[in-house]
């Protein structure tokens, strides 16, 4: 009785266990399966890089929305990476335990938010602000709905992601290796830039990559703040598009005109493909680091 | 332990018995079940007053109505995510392929709405804006002013232009009146009608469109706090005549509406869309309520009866 339990419990963990795995793998076939209709009739070149967005004209361009992510995407980290980083090396490196035991429940926090919490937020506060105080500061007219204020709000999104991360990859660096440095006369500064790192790059670079894969399919919080103007933006204070912002607005009209559908399940596609190798080539750098330090 | 499960008999048998009791009250016509709603943020309070009045008379029936656009309504709708969807538009030929069987409930409109903040809101309201410079603002975009939107005054600040980034039916409305469709509306997309509303509040140069019932405060029935309500120049004339003056209260453009003094589109009928015939008797019921008694509370919400014709042929496609 007992061993049949045991079997029992074996093969119904692994089938639950087997069940995630699936799903992406059925998503993947899904989404490829439905954009078939469209890859049939027009080039897949064409669609990525056709900055026309007019369905009801059959023009399904998804230019615009690319960039937009990217130009969205880019002004996220050049905003998160630098704050985060800093953050985590004080927090591993020069706070005090009792600090870092305070902020780190505090930063993780930030993760828990509901994205349409941080839309609000940024309706309310960033765009007056990116409109009324950056804009005109930068001598230039915006009604604040901006790629800009979609990557303020992106950024504080994604620094739980990239700090929480980061400070797991300084842990990893031995202790006996900043020892020997401060030893030798580093002072910790110097310890931090020559040690730990170097030591640590490739965890650094997957804890930006994981936080770029965040940024770039996050839809609720960017929908409410960017403006969902289906043209490329040439400044960050131009309203813009993203991927999955156009998913959220559009899949109401799906049924309505023909090959929308197709077309939307393409951008799905592309998204989900974009967010898959970012998510793997993260992985892989953290199991190198991983397998190093055991 | 002998007392626990006495008690829990006693509760057991209490929540057998209490339905039992219910039904044999008014057991000829008891209706229960769920009906789910979803779509146009335009029909939402309208069937938000529904549910109310429906479950008065229906205690054993939920209704759950959900906002998120027409788009959404028409395609929860044929997926059969909802029994109805809430659709403030045109319905397409291809969504009627699919099955789709819309029914005319109510009317209202949209109407275009600039921040009470606008330094030229005096103008605004003395000269109106003609459909030709509706077009000029949000197809062509050739009004890049405020000076160039009224015409005919010298204003150097720019206008801000907001749509809606949805698909919904009050831009597919708006649109319509322009002759053209949502896409090809330009400005700055914000996400549903409070969304868009906010935004024209809170930016002095900002135009927008809302749904009437977004536009006008339910209590007071004058516009929302912050926002004026744009006359349309219908005529042309460059001047709002006492005619065409049909925006202080709700009252007021629910009128001009069904007077047909305001033009349709922007106002427009808005439907109740099911997937085939309703087969399930809470939501057949329902739907029969509010195409008979249900349009009781048509005007009081601020909407416009449609026509009996109309009513009548939902009530008979309904069989």
């Amino acid at each position: 009785m007992r061993r049949f339990a045991d079997i029992f419990a074996r093969r119904s963990m692994r089938l639950s266990a087997a069940v995630p795995g699936l799903i992406v793998f059925l998503i993947f076939l899904a989404l490829v399966g439905k954009s078939r209709t469209i890859l049939g009739l027009k080039s897949f070149t064409g669609l990525l890089f056709g900055s026309g967005w007019h369905p009801l004209k059959g023009e399904f361009g998804f230019w615009p929305f690319i960039s937009g992510t990217l130009w969205v995407t880019l002004a996220a980290m050049v905003l998160a990476v630098p704050i985060s980083l800093l953050t985590a090396i004080y927090l591993s490196e020069y706070a005090p335990r009792s600090v870092r035991e305070l902020a780190k429940p505090m930063i993780d926090l930030l993760a828990g938010i509901p994205s349409v919490v941080y839309g609000v937020w940024g309706v309310l506060i960033i765009v007056p602000f990116v409109g009324n105080v950056l804009a005109p500061a930068f001598g230039v007219t915006s009604s604040g709905y901006s790629v800009l204020a979609a990557g303020i709000v992106l950024a504080v999104m994604v620094f739980p992601t990239i700090i929480h991360v980061s400070l797991e990859v300084f842990a990893s660096v031995p202790h006996a290796l900043r020892e020997a440095s401060l030893a030798l006369g580093a002072t910790t500064w110097e310890t931090v830039k020559h040690v730990v790192l170097r030591k640590g790059i490739q965890g650094i670079i997957a804890a930006v990559v994981l936080g770029l894969s965040r940024a770039f399919g996050e839809t609720m919080a960017v929908l409410m703040v960017v403006g969902n103007v289906a043209r490329s933006p040439r400044s960050i204070f131009d309203p813009g598009a993203t991927l999955p912002s156009l998913l959220a607005n559009n899949y109401g009209e799906m049924m309505s005109i023909p090959l929308y559908d197709s077309a939307l399940m393409l951008a799905a596609l592309v998204l989900f493909a974009v967010v898959l190798v970012f998510n793997i080539a993260a992985r892989i750098f953290l199991v190198r680091i991983e397998r190093r330090t055991e | 332990m002998v007392r626990i499960c006495r008690a829990a008999a006693v509760v057991i048998l209490g929540a057998i018995l209490v339905p039992f009791g219910l039904s044999g009250q008014n057991a000829p016509k008891l209706l229960s079940g769920t009906v789910t709603l979803s779509g146009a943020w335009a029909l939402y309070p309208m069937a938000v007053k529904w549910a109310e009045e429906f479950k008065k008379l229906h205690p054993g029936v939920r209704i759950d109505v959900q906002a998120g656009g027409a788009g959404k309504g028409m395609a929860d709708a044929l997926t059969g995510m909802a029994d109805f969807g809430m659709v403030s538009r045109e319905i397409n030929p291809e969504e009627t392929k699919r099955g789709a069987l819309a029914f005319a409930v109510t009317k209202d409109g949209v109407v275009a709405t600039v921040s009470a903040r606008n330094p030229l809101l005096r103008e605004i309201m003395k000269r109106g804006v003609t459909q030709a410079r509706f077009v000029a603002i949000w197809i062509t975009g050739s009004a890049k002013t405020w000076g160039e939107a009224l015409g005919g005054i010298p204003d150097a600040k720019a206008i801000h232009v907001f749509t809606r980034s949805d698909a919904c039916g009050a831009a597919e409305t708006w649109a319509a009146f322009l002759g053209k469709h949502q896409e090809d509306l330009g400005g700055v997309g914000v996400y549903g009608d409070p969304g868009l509303a906010d935004a024209v509040r809170r930016d002095p140069l900002a135009i927008g469109f809302n749904n009437i019932n977004f536009a006008y405060d339910p209590k007071t029935l004058r516009p929302v706090d912050g926002i004026a309500v744009v006359p349309i120049d219908l005529d042309g004339s460059g001047t709002i005549e006492p005619a065409e003056a049909v925006y202080a209260t709700r009252d007021d453009i629910t009128g001009a509406i069904l007077r047909k003094i305001y033009p349709s589109p922007p106002a427009r009928d808005l439907y109740l869309v099911s997937k085939g015939r309703p087969v399930r008797t809470a939501a057949a019921e329902f739907l029969r309520w509010v195409l008979t008694d249900g349009q009781r509370f048509v005007p009081e919400t601020g909407y416009i009866p449609v026509g009996a014709e109309q009513l009548k042929k939902g009530l008979s496609s309904i069989k």
